[in-house]
């Protein structure tokens, strides 16, 4: 039997028919002014344990959030993964009991770009694979795992997964966005353990637009790599240390506080930045970082946002300075900017980045020049991962404490750590950042060179 | 939509509850996946209706109603199984993902003749007193303007609550689970959960500070809220957190408080004594039953039958009545939590713990209400026996790792000075590993308290309860500058 996942015709998102229902329950209901949201996607998982099919998953699902403006102007939504007609009359019934509640102080409008040129993305669309090609591969790449080290007794958590999404936004105004896409990722953390020693663990990830193009060898040999390293470990002294980010690493504490560049945070209150902050320096100079959900790299890169608005690759801090921001349409227009296609759909409209991008644009030497993870010898800190992020952010306060996966790096030779948090302000770690590598490292979640920051403080074992 | 498998009346299931008539249809599904060749099938319902509010200082900013219907399928062969979610409940939409499923484990319908299906029992429903609930809830008006009355009361604690914003969440889900060994048992769920947090400033000093409080199956939660309560301890709470300075990392005695104080003992251990910890071989204390793991001090429990407890529940995910389940009693493990894979897989029997967010996870076994039993000693007293160290009075979120080693951030804290409290501190982390620590909570006091929470894995995040009275564990390591 063929169980991948390309032979569902029945999930298929038909803008049309949404249309014209919703061209109905709006009339039927009075309402002139609607726009809608909907995502469809296929999936499917495989989990391995010790050569054999663990856990085997598939789903198809489908969402749509509907958003209607009554006759005062206020907003109401309701989202349903029900697409049938009566789920879909339903949901307009709901929306607009909703929007008899809406904020008539802040509404959302259209986006005045929801039906502008948009920049095709060439998305590829992958061949689907059976469930037994998910399981081979995956089975070899867990044996060869484990074939790398006598120690590496297991991968408890493993995973390759193929999926499909598409995605649509229509307007009453005729604004008729559509898009699809396909997406593979996979997998690996391994746990090893040495006589009289505690088991110690590491993994790593890749996501490509489909299983063929995913690197399933470098994705072993880095959990390897990282685990076998991770074997012989001490604890190391509570102090203040210099540090260097790995790309993933720098990337999990921008991402962290982004709310720094996310105008609707800022105008909540939520952000360290203010309405005023653009123009303000907050690293230092030779830092730029951009949002650029476009880069080719960035496998799930839609071409529009929740508002169909155009996605766009916005520059946030250049030479240090906050440059622009993230923006919907109600927090561009309150701004007086245009909306940068970061936008969620929603009564209150949320704002989020796509692909961050770090980068030393070089207008100025790095304080510290001949840092370079390759071959300093220095005594420092190599951070590898960031855990416990939920929960040890306060992103409007700008501080954090946070445990991480790392070493203590001495001559050159790397030990790894016990464990061991990791503690300071953000504003603090931009202004103390001492050197920026040159070499960009794409990761799964953007791209960022190593960057080493001075003064730390590291609680080890004390 | 015509050509449905899952119908009542010939109209849409979204508006009809799950009730007996649904038996012959799901019967077919099973028998399908019977003859197949499957040991077992299951069929997991679920339709929800939510809706979540929230006030942002003097206004609603959003109200977001969702609703919502699908299913889950299931099939075991062996010890390996198959899980295929959709919410397309056509006939077309449900024979697909029953084919799915079994085809993931090499099966097809239609190969086999009989492989001994004998029809599902009676009804269990759980959910019969339940099924006028979503009357009886506060309505959007009512909803609306006790969570304004919260924000307002916050901004007359204090000017400089430059932040107010609370929330409020209604999840109602009604389940419907019907499985080829008989099992065929339907309820209603309705949690609860009202959130506030504040962010206060100062000069340049600023604090946040939240709450959360939550309840299951209590129509009248939200009409019950204590607001003046909740504004009062989250304002005191903001107000001393604004000039307090960082704590100073090390190896420290720290006091926890009662109430979300648990999450230490939900994350360093609750979650290694699931089944699906076991299977993965990451649970260091698979081979620990009836030996001591923890401080004799130390007897926990996880139950489901708290009455209007966050993580109480009137069966499983998987159709069963949830246990009361004594996990270590007088620091010697008694139990672990087991769903049905976990059951077949490991051997421990199931505890009614078989728990997912909704129909697109397979049941995994998972914590409910969690908590360390009290003890003898006043809260006072474990203060009193720390010469230097730490009480933290407010717990943040936390997390554990694949091998054990756990975290858990602190909201609100305070020096321990002789025996005494002294000045705030922020930004303190406790970090450990479960076998470690376990031994080293040496006091427990006599005020057992629970908290609600919610707790992500690898069935999606589902409602839970932690508690604990106040303990004091010996040492521990505080991340901080």
């Amino acid at each position: 039997m063929n169980n991948s996942i390309a032979n569902q015709q029945i999930f298929k998102l038909d803008s049309e028919y949404l249309n014209s229902l919703l061209k109905k329950y709006s009339y039927e209901s009075e309402i002139k002014k609607w726009d809608m949201g909907a995502s469809s996607s296929r999936d499917l998982s495989v989990q391995v344990q010790q050569g054999n099919a663990k856990q085997l998953k598939g789903s198809q699902r489908n969402s749509m959030t509907l958003r209607v403006w009554n006759k005062y102007n206020q907003v109401g939504i309701t989202t349903t993964s029900d697409l049938t007609s009566d789920g879909i009359n339903k949901a307009m019934r709901g929306a607009i009991e909703a929007s008899l509640f809406g904020n008539e102080k802040e509404s959302p409008e259209f986006s005045p770009l929801a039906k502008s040129e948009i920049e095709e993305i060439t998305s590829k669309i992958s061949n689907p694979h059976s469930i037994d090609e998910l399981l081979t591969i995956l089975k070899n790449a867990e044996k060869q795992l484990l074939d790398t080290h006598q120690s590496i007794d297991s991968v408890p958590y493993n995973g390759l997964n193929e999926t499909y999404i598409e995605r649509i936004y229509i307007n009453s105004e005729g604004a008729n966005r559509h898009m699809k896409l396909s997406q593979s990722s996979i997998y690996l953390y391994a746990k090893a353990q040495e006589e009289n020693k505690k088991p110690r663990s590491a993994g790593s990830i890749r996501i490509k637009s489909s299983i063929d193009e995913l690197d399933i060898k470098s994705c072993i040999n880095e959990t390897s790599n990282k685990l076998i390293s991770h074997l012989k470990y001490k604890s190391i002294d509570t102090k203040k240390y210099l540090v260097c980010f790995t790309p993933e690493a720098f990337l999990q504490l921008i991402n962290a506080f982004s709310s720094m560049f996310n105008a609707r945070s800022i105008i909540d209150g939520l952000s360290l930045m203010k309405e005023d902050s653009i123009g303000d320096q907050i690293s230092v100079s030779n830092l730029d970082i951009s949002d650029e959900g476009l880069h080719p790299e960035n496998v799930g890169a839609f071409s529009f946002d929740g508002e169909g608005t155009p996605t766009q690759n916005i520059k946030l801090i250049s030479k240090g300075i906050l440059t622009n921001l993230l923006h919907s349409e109600a927090t561009a227009r309150k701004f007086g900017v245009k909306p940068t296609g970061h936008a969620g759909l929603g009564a209150k409209v949320s704002v989020s980045p796509d692909w961050l991008i770090v980068s030393n644009n070089g207008s100025e030497n790095d304080k510290n020049e001949s840092l370079n993870v390759k071959d300093t010898l220095n005594e420092f800190i190599l951070i590898d991962e960031l855990s416990a992020i939920h929960s040890g952010v306060k992103a409007s306060q700008g501080s954090f404490s946070l445990p991480f996966d790392g070493w203590i790096v001495n001559d050159g030779k790397k030990t790894s750590i016990d464990a061991a948090t990791v503690a300071g302000d953000i504003l603090f770690v931009l202004k103390s950042i001492v050197k920026i590598e040159n070499e960009q490292i794409v990761t799964h979640q953007g791209i960022s060179p190593h960057v080493w920051v001075e003064n730390m403080s590291i609680t080890g074992e004390a | 939509m015509t050509n449905t498998l899952l119908t009542k009346q010939n109209q849409n299931l979204l508006f009809h509850i799950f009730d007996e008539t649904l038996k012959p249809q799901i019967e077919e599904l099973l028998y399908l996946g019977k003859s197949a060749g499957a040991d077992l099938v299951e069929v997991f319902l679920e339709k929800s209706d939510n809706i979540s509010l929230l006030a942002e200082q003097d206004d609603i900013s959003n109200v977001s109603p969702s609703f919502g219907i699908g299913a889950g399928i299931r099939v075991f062969l062996g010890k390996k199984d198959g899980f295929v979610s959709t919410n397309d409940l056509s006939k077309a939409g449900l024979l697909f993902a029953l084919n799915q499923a079994l085809g993931m484990l090499g099966l097809v319908t239609g190969s086999k003749t009989n492989n001994k299906f004998e029809g599902l029992s009676d009804l269990s429903d759980f959910g019969k007193k339940k099924n006028a609930w979503l009357e009886f809830i506060p309505d959007l008006d009512e909803s609306t303007l006790k969570l304004l009355e919260a924000t307002k009361l916050l901004g007359d604690k204090n000017k400089n609550l430059q932040v107010r914003r609370a929330s409020y969440s209604r999840n109602w889900q009604e389940v419907l689970v019907a499985a080829s060994d008989g099992v065929f048992a339907r309820d209603i769920r309705l949690h609860q959960t009202v959130g506030i947090n504040v962010i206060a400033q100062k000069d340049n000093n600023r604090s946040t500070s939240a709450r959360r409080y939550g309840s299951s199956d209590n129509p009248d939660d939200l009409r019950n809220w204590k607001i003046e309560k909740s504004a009062n301890e989250l304002n005191e709470s903001a107000q001393k957190m604004l000039y307090a300075g960082y704590v100073e990392a090390g190896q420290m005695p720290v006091v926890l408080a009662n109430k979300f104080g648990g999450v230490i003992f939900h994350e360093a251990c609750g979650h290694l004594l699931e089944t699906t910890q076991l299977e993965r071989g990451t649970s260091p204390f698979h081979d620990s039953l009836d030996k001591q793991i923890a401080h004799e001090a130390v007897s926990a429990v996880d139950e489901g039958i708290t009455n209007h407890a966050f993580g109480s529940i009137s069966m499983d995910d998987e159709g069963m009545e949830p246990e009361n389940t004594l996990l270590i009693e007088n620091g010697i493990l008694k139990k672990f939590l087991s769903d049905r894979a976990g059951s077949l897989r490991t051997g421990h029997p199931r505890t009614g713990s078989g728990r997912r967010q909704n129909f697109s996870y397979a049941a995994a076994s998972r914590m409910r209400n969690t908590y360390i039993k009290q003890g003898n000693f006043s809260p006072d007293e474990l203060i009193k026996s720390v010469d230097d160290g730490l009480y933290c009075k407010s717990m943040g979120g936390g997390s554990v790792g694949p091998t054990g080693q756990f975290n858990f951030s602190v909201e609100e804290g305070y020096l321990i000075k002789n025996g005494k409290l002294e000045k705030p501190v922020k930004g303190a982390t406790l970090i450990g590993e479960a076998k470690e620590i376990l031994p080293r909570i040496s006091m427990c006091a006599n005020d057992l308290d629970h908290a609600a929470g919610f707790c992500g894995s690898v069935s999606g995040s589902v409602n839970v309860t932690v508690g604990q009275p106040h303990i004091k564990v010996d040492s521990i390591t505080v991340g901080g500058r």
